[in-house]
């Protein structure tokens, strides 16, 4: 059963991701490599926060996910007000720098990882109520993203993703509303990360390389860019299947590499094949 | 509310685009702005509603600062701009252009673009896409008018288009001028088609302005193309 808890927890917080990054790419058409690295700063500050000063956990929780999204904004300003492109730059060198300032950190558990992360929850139930908290924080992130792209907001998105000059010349600032769908996806990002971390109770920087970018990227891309309900399928199946092989008896050696070659063999079928990916929007003619 | 430009230079990198440029436009006139590619025209269209961030001299409007480097702060003084090529949301329909458009304004002014272009309404539900040239200038246009503007900006608004598709659209650019009182101020490269709807032009060469008069006037110039 334990089993069963901690798939249905890696879907609710792969959800959260994809949802969020989602409304970065597919909503706003910022391209970032660095999602998962909100997801650390969130997870670490939430953590550091809690272990070394004593803050209560829904707190802490609180103050990673808005560490996340200051610095989300302190990223995306400077690179959005002159164009998209330098977003994606910067993100790369905010991705492969954090990485390795975190394995320089001792309060950040350096290299080796930090453990001993308190648990938000303890006891029997544990792992159910963990269940609950993720399952019902990725509805509610899922719930948030359609209200965001839905009615009048959601149409001022859509017309500065369509054409920014456009939009500009008509009295919006693009600015500020890229500025804001970044922040907003990096703080649910960040969200998910400072749930982890006090789920996992370890956190180490591995688990946020590139190879992350790309697994969520999948999952948004074979769920279905700039849908709502795309990123959920992407991270049910993407989540899914790993899971799958590890019931075929293969060597370690070869399961790892197999996993990698499916997400890529993936995102190419899907570029080929259907690049509008499994939930495709209807296209008005 | 009058455009005032005063002493406006640009440059791209070490190409001077437009240099020590002054012209004042009063409120409810119609201006075209001619000259040869490169001449400067959207230049001064750029500067005057502030999209060059890097422009020397001062351009205001109504009195107020027009703020070098924020467009979207400065349409919302009443300058309507539209650019060239980039004047309409395509993956939207006519109408969500419209409301967006209007969004920070009067979305209800809607029936008053659509009274002023019909067609529009007809096409209320098609993407804005796949309107014909002509439509989408007018689509343009009327995504213009939601913002409510004391002067608009229109950069080649007749680029690519039938002759009898910019005669329509001359047409209307006069019944809004006329009904609304809304200055405009359009750059051009046919000097011919445009005259007839103006009361005056001014022609840029090489980044200088080298003639402001009434279009009636350089109509009947018989060197005409001497000045460009």
């Amino acid at each position: 059963m334990e089993y069963i808890y901690s798939v249905l927890i890696l879907i609710g917080i792969n959800i959260i991701m994809a949802s969020s990054f989602n409304l970065i790419i597919g909503y706003g058409g910022l391209i970032s490599i660095a999602h998962p690295i909100f997801f650390a700063l969130a997870g670490y500050c939430s953590a550091i926060v809690s272990m070394k000063f004593g803050v209560p956990i829904p707190l802490a929780i609180v103050l990673g996910t808005l560490f996340s999204t200051v610095l989300s904004v302190a990223l995306s300003l400077p690179s959005l007000r002159v164009s998209g492109d330098y977003l994606l730059i910067a993100s790369i060198g905010f991705q492969l720098g954090f990485v390795e300032v975190i394995k320089n950190i001792e309060a950040a558990g350096a290299a080796s990882g930090l453990t001993g992360i308190p648990a938000l929850y303890s006891g029997p139930l544990r792992s159910p109520a963990f269940v609950v908290t993720i399952l019902a924080v990725a509805a509610l992130v899922v719930w948030l993203v359609h209200r965001m792209t839905h009615g009048d907001y959601g149409r001022a998105i859509q017309a500065m993703r369509d054409d920014e000059e456009c939009f500009t010349s008509l009295g919006r600032n693009a600015t500020a509303i890229k500025v804001a769908i970044f922040a907003v996806g990096s703080g649910v990002a960040g969200l998910a990360g400072a749930l982890y971390a006090h789920y996992s109770q370890f956190l180490s920087p591995e688990q946020f390389g590139i190879i992350q970018s790309g697994l969520i990227l999948t999952m948004v891309v074979v769920g279905g860019m700039g849908t709502t309900w795309g990123p959920v399928v992407g991270a049910l199946l993407l989540t899914a299947l790993p899971q799958a092989i590890t019931f075929v008896n293969l060597p370690t050696a070869i399961m790892a590499p197999l996993q990698g070659m499916i997400y890529t063999g993936l995102v190419l079928l899907f570029l080929f094949v259907r690049p509008q990916g499994l939930m495709a929007k209807k296209v008005r003619q | 509310m009058t455009l005032s430009l005063a002493n406006v230079s640009a440059r791209y990198g070490k190409l001077t685009a437009l240099a020590d440029v002054s012209l004042e436009v009063p409120a409810g006139a119609r201006v075209a702005v001619f000259g040869h590619n490169g001449a400067g025209k959207t230049t001064l269209l750029k500067c005057a509603v502030g999209a060059l961030p890097d422009m020397q001299g001062e351009v205001r409007f109504g009195g107020e600062r027009v703020e070098p480097g924020a467009v979207y702060r400065n349409t919302r003084h009443g300058i309507g701009f539209v650019p060239q090529g980039h004047n309409v949301f395509k993956s939207l329909d006519v109408e969500r252009n419209l409301t967006i458009a209007g969004l920070l304004h009067d979305a209800g002014y809607v029936s008053e673009v659509y009274s002023l272009f019909p067609i529009l309404k007809d096409r209320r539900a098609q993407l804005a896409g796949s309107l014909s040239g002509g439509q989408q200038q007018m689509l343009a246009l009327g995504m213009a008018l939601m913002t409510q503007p004391k002067m608009l900006l229109l950069d080649e608004p007749m680029s690519g288009l039938a002759p009898v598709i910019v005669e329509n659209v001359f047409e209307s650019l006069v019944k809004i001028n006329r009904s609304t009182g809304t200055a405009i101020v359009i750059v051009e490269q046919n000097v011919k088609a445009t005259l007839p709807s103006v009361e005056r032009a001014v022609i840029l060469k090489a980044g200088r302005l080298v003639w402001d008069g009434s279009s009636d006037e350089l109509a009947k110039k018989e060197d005409l193309w001497a000045w460009f």
